[in-house]
């Protein structure tokens, strides 16, 4: 039986401003924040027990990160962090300290265009979802070009601006093609085998899906970004549920807010769940309303411990769930 | 230059911000009457460039970027009257950014709501919008501890104007729009004075009524009585002939002239007869005006200062400044700012003031260094269409004068006066004529986009 | 080449600054009447403890965030004009501001109080850099035809086509500018008034573009927008181009609500760059001849609401420099209920007044023509 739970919420009090993450080997948790300043650096490592470990530095090696939007570890424990306006990959270590980069703005097969995901297979190659260019390249971490494919389009196999990508156990290939309202998986040389979702409000529909990740089940969790909910599907895309976020007050949340009487006396005496005027009920709405919501999904991840991590970009927090 | 070309050119720099040639071509081919209805009715304004604004520029819609974003809307919208009329009642219901960005465009989507519907709604509308009852403090209207703000400016700045009403029918107003709060007003407040983003970001705000607030006592209003509340407020309000007058006095302000003449008192006559005969219909009153042979005439033509926001607007959108939208908009808030005009900025609650006090010399520093540094480029996408429409005409090699003839009326059309021509015709002059036939002629294309740039540096340049 | 100096006044040297506290700065809680019970009463939920106020003598005390005003009112350097307004008050922002920038409570007037100033001062328009507005958007109080204005948004970039890069091609346009705007300059109505605003505009942008370069200082100000506003002030009249009446504002005073916390924060912005500002004319030798006349629209009401206190009346002013007679000016107004006007403080004292002793005692100008009557006026200046 599949089964969802609960567990916490971990950001807010200003120590993050998420995008997305990654695990290190060890289990510590990198931040990827999409904002930097007051005290918060380009990376902020933490645990599940909400212990800040270290604050890294924004250093690209020739200056700060101009748009960083995806994070992934390679086998060696090398940062893999993805610049979409600057189109290239940087290469830090554990520190965030420069090593190297590759990729260049462009259409030829290699270049990328506002490139949005990166993610490796367990050979150790990487997958980049080439947003602009409505394609998926593979690489090798030294960056040489390796296959691709997709064009633009709204046909099996086509994308419209493709935006987060992730592999399942076997390999496969599944991305959320963001503005063709679904997510497509391909074998892992870029044959089509299913597309998910069609545009929509309703269960196993989608409005700009943004990210996927797939459990060692093959369960499919999809950020329905539009929608600012998680859709869970079986592995062969069948609807199973939905969730729409429960936040509550993380560690460092409660910090701020016992800080803050003021805050906290008209807080106590607050709704967080408001009913909203019908002009007000669009799931944008409603998030932006209910603190508790979803909003802004960005990134998906799961831990080794079937651990399911939401990532909000617009509320500078993560929600955990357990699966299983 | 053809008359409907240039009437064209009229109507969408009044009722749009500006458009190009194809378009304009596209419009006249469509005739001037159909052209108007099509304003009226916005259709799909297209959600590409919110959807790419919001995904590359996080939280853009929560803090004080919300105008950013409005500006990607006005760059790129396939509605313009629609945003144009946002702009118009957001100078005329002015409020100020409090730490709320999504709330202030939420009161946008509240304006092109309403914005072509009856003024009585549109009044109720502004009534429950919380970032108005915050803004001017109608949280604290109580039952039992009046707060006159919002009763006040309702009837002063919103919908007739002093001399229409009494110091008590601003009290017994206030008494009817008491317990119109936001929800969880007082945490919101408390978060608003403070700025707070915490702990988990902004949380936007909608409109809450509470009846254990609210006074529903008798009330007497502008010569009515009973026990009123906010909407009769509205419903009394909107039939009054001092409202009529000042909504369509305003629309003529905005859209048709700075100033209101003989004639133009005249249109307004009529644009308060349709108010009435249209059950107070803002669609049918701008129809109006936009058909009146007053709005057509060559006296309403370049008679109004182009507001800031309408500047920047009309240069980006020209010169394609911003194909594709990103976390800025060309620098165009912040460009609006320095000329006067700061969206959700406004000096006070009464607005901007119009007309000739955009006029002075700091900001016509930044109006002109603004937009001639877009037009200057020549690899703009609009500034290129314009450089390729002249060099498909007369074979490609132009005297100077010729140049200049042809980038007025491309660019507008502009009508010039002699001084100006000759202006524009010596700096031309000092470089020969133009030869456009190489497609590589990077040199000539250049000039035409210097003599363009100088253009916009011109006074007409500043009227619409 | 600076322009010369307007000729008319007696004091070519001396200058006026004016700041202008947008929204209804509340005098209550600027001027804190301590001892006085009713204060206590009326302002239930907003007033400032008796233990944290800045006190001037035995009734009144500056509020608790503004220290640097307080140490300029121990130099002798403050005049507090107490229940400053004018007849039949209007609660309006927009029309109670216009009665101040032209001076006119009963006519409408597009003719600014300042403006008739520069026009006296500099009867044919010499000087484009008469007056000099620091901020966005220009106020109807230095609006006058034919009288020039500088508005800076920002002095650092401040001038026409910077990003010219040819300097023959940047030479060319600007004649062309100059030329084009001249020739409107000689037209009616508004396209008149843009073709003089260009020609003067181009006059002072090259010009003001170099009183950053010349500045220096060892003050440092804080980074907010009006210290930001005072400092550009202080760069232009440091750089000697004859400029006399300098304008800013500073908004967000409209507490209706807010009364005990963004009110504070506002003060404690103004003091301390009002302080800067005069440490930064010492240091430069222009203390002696500048002065400074802080205003607000209106004064907020006697009652609270809450946490807030709405549109009021009567108010308050400050007038600041080295040449200023420091002291109390005027009544404060009676706070008991039935000495009221409509809930609020009674002025007693019409700005025109101090209007005229700045017009005539400081800047040596007959101010009948500038404040159209005779008020009378205090003793403001030694």
């Amino acid at each position: 039986m599949f089964d969802l739970e609960y567990v916490k919420t971990i950001g807010g009090g200003r120590k993050i401003r998420p995008y997305d993450m990654a695990f290190a080997a060890d289990g510590s948790i990198y931040v990827l924040n999409h904002a930097t300043g007051f005290g918060a650096g380009r990376f902020t490592v933490c645990n599940l027990d909400e212990d800040i470990i270290a604050e890294l530095p924004d250093d690209a090696g020739d200056g700060a990160f101009a748009q960083a939007v995806s994070l992934a570890f390679d086998s060696e424990e090398r940062m893999f962090v993805l610049d979409e306006a600057k189109s290239r990959v940087t290469i830090l270590d554990r520190q965030a300290r420069f090593l190297d980069r590759w990729g260049e703005p462009g259409s030829a097969p290699g270049q990328l265009d506002r490139p949005s995901a990166l993610r490796f297979d367990r050979n150790g190659d990487c997958y980049v979802s080439d947003q602009m260019n409505h394609r998926v390249q593979k690489f090798t971490p030294d960056g040489r070009f390796l296959l691709q494919w997709g064009e633009y389009g709204s046909g099996p196999g086509q994308f419209d601006m493709p935006w987060g990508l992730n592999l399942d156990s076997r390999g496969d290939v599944y991305v959320a093609d963001w503005r063709n309202d679904r997510v497509q998986k391909f074998t892992p040389d870029g044959q089509f085998i299913a597309s998910f979702g069609e545009p929509g409000r309703g269960d196993g529909q989608f409005d700009r899906p943004s990210c996927v990740v797939v459990d060692d089940g093959g369960y499919i969790y999809v950020g329905d970004w539009g929608n600012e909910r998680v859709q869970v599907l079986d592995p062969d895309g069948g609807f199973i549920t939905i969730l729409r976020g429960q936040a509550t007050l993380s560690l460092w949340a409660s910090r701020f807010i016992d800080s803050n009487p003021d805050e906290k006396r008209t807080r106590e005496a607050s709704n967080l769940y408001p009913s909203l005027p019908p002009e007000l009920e669009s799931p944008f709405h409603a998030s932006s309303q209910t603190e508790p919501y979803f909003f802004g999904i960005t990134s998906l991840h799961l831990d080794d411990q079937g651990r399911l991590y939401v990532v909000e970009s617009r509320r500078q927090r993560f929600q955990v769930y357990q699966t299983g | 230059m053809s008359e409907d070309i240039a009437l064209m050119a009229h109507l969408m720099r009044r009722a749009g911000f500006g458009a190009s040639r194809a378009e304009l071509e596209r419009h006249a081919a469509r005739g001037y009457e159909a052209t108007v209805e099509w304003l009226l009715r916005p259709g799909d304004p297209g959600d590409f460039a919110e959807d790419i604004a919001k995904r590359r520029a996080v939280g853009f819609d929560e803090g004080g970027a919300a105008f950013e974003l409005w500006m990607v809307r006005m760059i790129h919208t396939n509605n313009p009257l629609e945003e144009k009329m946002a702009l118009f009642l957001h100078s005329l219901f002015p409020v100020q950014y409090m730490s709320q960005g999504r709330a202030l465009l939420n009161q946008l989507d509240n304006f092109r709501r309403h914005a072509f519907g009856s003024f009585r709604d549109l009044l109720l509308a502004l009534s429950r919008d919380p970032a108005m009852l915050l803004f001017l403090n109608n949280n604290d209207n109580h039952r039992d501890a009046m707060n006159e703000n919002y009763g006040r400016e309702l009837v002063e700045l919103f919908s007739m104007g002093v001399g229409n009403y009494t110091e008590s029918d601003v009290k017994q107003c206030a008494r009817a729009f008491t317990g119109w709060t936001l929800g969880n007003a007082d945490y919101m407040a408390v978060r608003a004075g403070k700025n707070s983003f915490d702990p988990y970001g902004s949380i936007a705000w909608h409109f809450e009524y509470r009846p254990d607030d609210h006074d529903d006592g008798s009330k007497g209003f502008l010569g009515e009585s009973g026990p009123f509340d906010g909407e009769d407020i509205c419903g009394i309000i909107a039939r009054q002939p001092a409202a009529a007058r000042f909504i369509c006095a305003r629309l003529f302000l905005f859209f048709a002239s700075d100033d209101i003449d003989d004639e133009g008192r005249k249109a307004i006559d009529d644009m308060v007869e349709t108010y009435y005969e249209s059950g107070y219909e803002l669609r049918a009153v701008l129809r109006a005006l936009f058909n009146s042979a007053y709005f057509k005439s060559d006296a309403a033509r370049f008679a109004r200062v182009k507001a800031p926001v309408e500047l920047v607007i009309g240069a980006v959108r020209m010169t394609g400044a911003s194909p594709t939208p990103g976390a800025g908009s060309a620098g165009a808030n912040g460009a609006s700012a320095a000329m006067g005009q700061a969206l959700f900025r406004p000096p006070s609650v009464e607005g901007w003031h119009e007309g000739k006090e955009w006029i002075e010399s700091g900001a016509l520093v930044q109006r002109v260094n603004y937009v001639a540094a877009l037009f200057r480029d020549a690899d703009k996408p609009g500034v290129r269409d314009i450089i390729d429409r002249i060099a498909r005409s007369n074979g490609g090699v132009y005297s100077p004068e010729q140049a200049i003839a042809l980038c007025l009326d491309l660019i507008g059309p502009v009508t010039a006066s002699q001084e100006t021509r000759d202006q524009l015709l010596e700096f031309a002059a000092r470089q020969g004529s133009v030869d456009l036939r190489d497609p590589d002629a990077d040199d000539a294309r250049t000039r035409i986009a210097q003599i363009l740039a100088l253009i916009t540096a011109a006074p007409e340049y500043q009227f619409a | 080449m600076p322009p010369t100096n307007g000729t008319n006044g007696s004091h070519p040297d001396r200058k006026l600054v004016v700041v202008q506290q947008s929204g209804g700065n509340d005098y209550l809680n600027s001027v804190v009447p301590y001892t006085n019970g009713h204060y206590y009463d009326f302002r239930a939920h907003t007033h400032h403890d008796p233990e944290d106020v800045l006190k001037i003598d035995d009734t009144l005390a500056f509020g608790p965030t503004m220290g640097p005003m307080k140490e300029l009112w121990d130099e002798g350097k403050v005049a507090v004009i107490h229940g400053i307004g004018y007849p039949q008050p209007n609660r309006s922002h927009f029309r109670s501001m216009d009665i101040w920038h032209t001076a006119e409570p009963v006519e409408i007037s597009q003719e600014g109080w300042l403006g008739r100033v520069v026009r006296e001062l500099d009867p044919k328009g010499e000087n484009v850099l008469s007056a000099v507005n620091f901020g966005v958007g220009l106020p109807r109080a230095l609006g006058c035809d034919g009288v020039p204005v500088a508005s800076v948004g920002d002095l650092a970039t401040y001038g026409l086509f910077p990003d010219l890069q040819d300097e023959w091609l940047r030479k060319y346009a600007l004649e062309a500018f100059a030329k084009m705007y001249g020739a409107a300059a000689g037209k009616e109505a508004v396209m008149g008034f843009l073709g003089q605003t260009g020609a003067d505009a181009l006059k002072g942008a090259d010009i003001l573009r170099t009183a950053p370069e010349r500045y220096s200082s060892t003050i440092e100000y804080a980074g907010n927008g009006i210290a930001k506003s005072l400092r550009d002030a202080a760069q232009v009249m440091f750089a000697d181009f004859g400029a006399r009446i300098f304008y800013t504002q500073h908004g967000g005073y409209d507490t209706h609500a807010g009364l005990k916390t963004a009110h504070p924060q506002l003060w404690s912005e103004l003091a301390p760059a009002v302080s800067d500002f005069m440490d930064d004319l010492e240091e430069h030798g222009h203390a002696d001849d500048t002065a400074i006349l802080i205003f607000s629209e209106f004064g907020r009401r006697v009652r609270d609401n809450g946490n807030g206190a709405d549109h009021g009346s009567g108010g308050v002013a400050f007038l600041v420099g080295n040449k200023v007679r420091g002291g109390m000016y005027g009544e404060y107004p009676s706070l008991a209920e039935k000495d009221h006007l409509d809930g609020d403080l009674h002025f007693n004292n019409d700005f025109r007044g101090a209007y005229s002793a700045i017009a005539e005692k400081w800047l040596g100008l007959d101010p009948a023509p500038i404040v159209k009557g005779h008020f009378e006026a205090f003793d403001l200046f030694e």
